[in-house]
């Protein structure tokens, strides 16, 4: 139901994704895992469209979008059928969670103020904030502000949502309401693109698990495989290197 | 100070404020408003690079800060009429002091956009707003809010150059006060009191000034 195809980026000479393409089910969690510089989070951007890839394309349902250019009643329809959560939450510091929510229902998808609201409150309750429609997001927590942020993502109700990083910005002690919120929409179906680092949460929560290194998709399994019964030598030493702190490790990275 | 000085006095206060409400006033509002408009213009021109256009707007800041607003003014009002382009006063003064005000604020708006991290226009972009919806909407508001004390302290400043306006024939609240006392020849208790007037102009908009600023604190 949404598949991605050839799609490729680079910033002057350097190749940053080449020509990666990926399936996604409908109601698959899909985690991308990757060292930094390995293209997971140019690769969602640009399936986001919040940068143009130089080329690939986007299919999603019935509609296949030109990931190079999408324009006027195209690229509207595309982003009320994709939501997007950033690592840095990013929301409208002048607007309170409710108007956060709302501002894309009303302003461009043109509906009603009433109707709008009606939404946002639903979708603040569904991530538990039903107690802070009206707090700016100055007066939230971290954690409260990524799930305000999941809110926003999710107004259009669409058919994939993207996070980037979604923890990354929080305390430790935070990270978990928001993967909670992220476990719960898992359950409800949600289909999602994860990039992450939290191997605990690819392991226990996504259902595909991506590995990416060098703008290339280098092994790509359900996540038990993934974890169980790596194939590739740079895969299985990921996740050594990522899932133990073992003190056997030397300084150097050196295995064992 | 005898008592038909004293009568004088109170007899052109009237005149002197309604100057000051019918001319400067208006002046001020008419040309802050341009003005701003012009600032955002030019700020947007250079924060998205536009390639010709940013270096133009450079020009007209360099231009406008670095000449007098009284050469300006006679330019625009003693210099235009002699290759046909005639202006009265009032649209003289307007013109010169909205582009004054347009090259100023341009690096105070600039900066205040700036200073609303980008991700919340990229966060309007998923939500499915054009570029100027979501700097409608998210950006200018927050943005006017941090600009807001140098913006009042310009507006201020504006309400004191518009007596510049004085020497292109605009009858405002100086040269009101001039007429007045080339009849009866009392130049400082005039002035004395032209001054007066300003000060009570800038005083209420000082203390709208911080009205405002503690209303938008209570808003985040």
């Amino acid at each position: 139901m949404l598949e991605l195809k050839n799609v490729h980026k680079q910033f002057g000479d350097n190749v940053v994704l080449k020509d990666v393409s990926l399936k996604v089910e409908k109601g698959d969690v899909v985690a991308i895992l990757g060292p930094s510089g390995s293209g997971k989070t140019t690769l969602l951007r640009c399936a986001g469209y919040l940068n143009r890839a130089d080329s690939g394309r986007l299919v999603i349902g019935d509609k296949e979008f030109d990931l190079k250019k999408i324009a006027g009643k195209d690229l509207l329809d595309y982003r009320s059928r994709v939501g997007f959560v950033f690592q840095s939450f990013n929301l409208y510091g002048n607007k309170t969670a409710l108007g956060n929510v709302t501002l894309g229902l009303t302003v461009a998808q043109k509906m009603k103020k009433d109707e709008a609201e009606e939404i946002g409150r639903k979708l603040l309750e569904r991530v538990g904030l039903s107690d802070r429609v009206d707090y700016y997001p100055s007066k939230l927590s971290g954690g409260q502000q990524q799930r305000v942020a999941i809110a926003r993502a999710l107004a259009t109700n669409p058919e994939v949502v993207f996070f980037d990083e979604p923890t990354s910005a929080l305390d430790p002690e935070l990270t978990g309401e928001v993967l909670n919120v992220i476990k719960s929409l898992a359950d409800d179906g949600v289909t999602m693109i994860v990039v992450t680092h939290e191997m605990e949460f690819a392991r226990k929560v996504a259902t595909r698990v991506v590995f990416m290194e060098n703008g290339e998709i280098v092994e790509e399994n359900n996540s038990k495989d993934f974890f169980e019964h790596p194939q590739k030598e740079r895969t299985k030493e990921f996740i050594y290197k990522s899932s133990t702190w073992a003190s056997d490790t030397q300084i150097d990275g050196s295995g064992i | 100070m005898n008592e038909r000085i004293i009568n004088e006095l109170i007899e052109s206060f009237g005149k002197l404020l309604m100057a000051g409400l019918k001319v400067s006033l208006p002046l001020t509002i008419a040309s802050f408003s341009a003005g701003l408009i012009i600032a955002f213009l030019v700020a947007l021109a250079q924060i998205a690079k536009v390639p010709v256009l940013r270096h133009l707007v450079r020009v007209y800041v360099w231009i406008i800060r670095c000449t007098p607003m009284i050469v300006q003014l006679f330019i625009v009002y003693f210099g235009l009429p002699s290759i046909g382009i005639k202006f009265n006063s009032f649209v003289s003064a307007w013109l010169v002091m909205s582009l004054s005000v347009g090259a100023y604020c341009s690096e105070t708006v600039r900066a205040a956009i700036q200073s609303v991290p980008v991700g919340q226009l990229e966060a309007c972009y998923c939500d499915g707003l054009t570029f100027w919806q979501g700097m409608m909407h998210v950006i200018v508001p927050q943005a006017l809010r941090t600009a807001f004390p140098p913006l009042s302290n310009s507006i201020i400043g504006l309400v004191k150059d518009t007596s510049l306006a004085y020497s292109v024939a605009l009858v405002e609240i100086l040269a009101t006060a001039q007429r007045i006392a080339a009849r009866t020849y009392d130049y400082f208790w005039l002035y004395l009191e032209a001054g007066l007037i300003y000060l009570i102009i800038c005083s209420v908009l000082t203390v709208i000034q911080s009205r405002a600023e503690a209303a938008l604190e209570r808003r985040r």
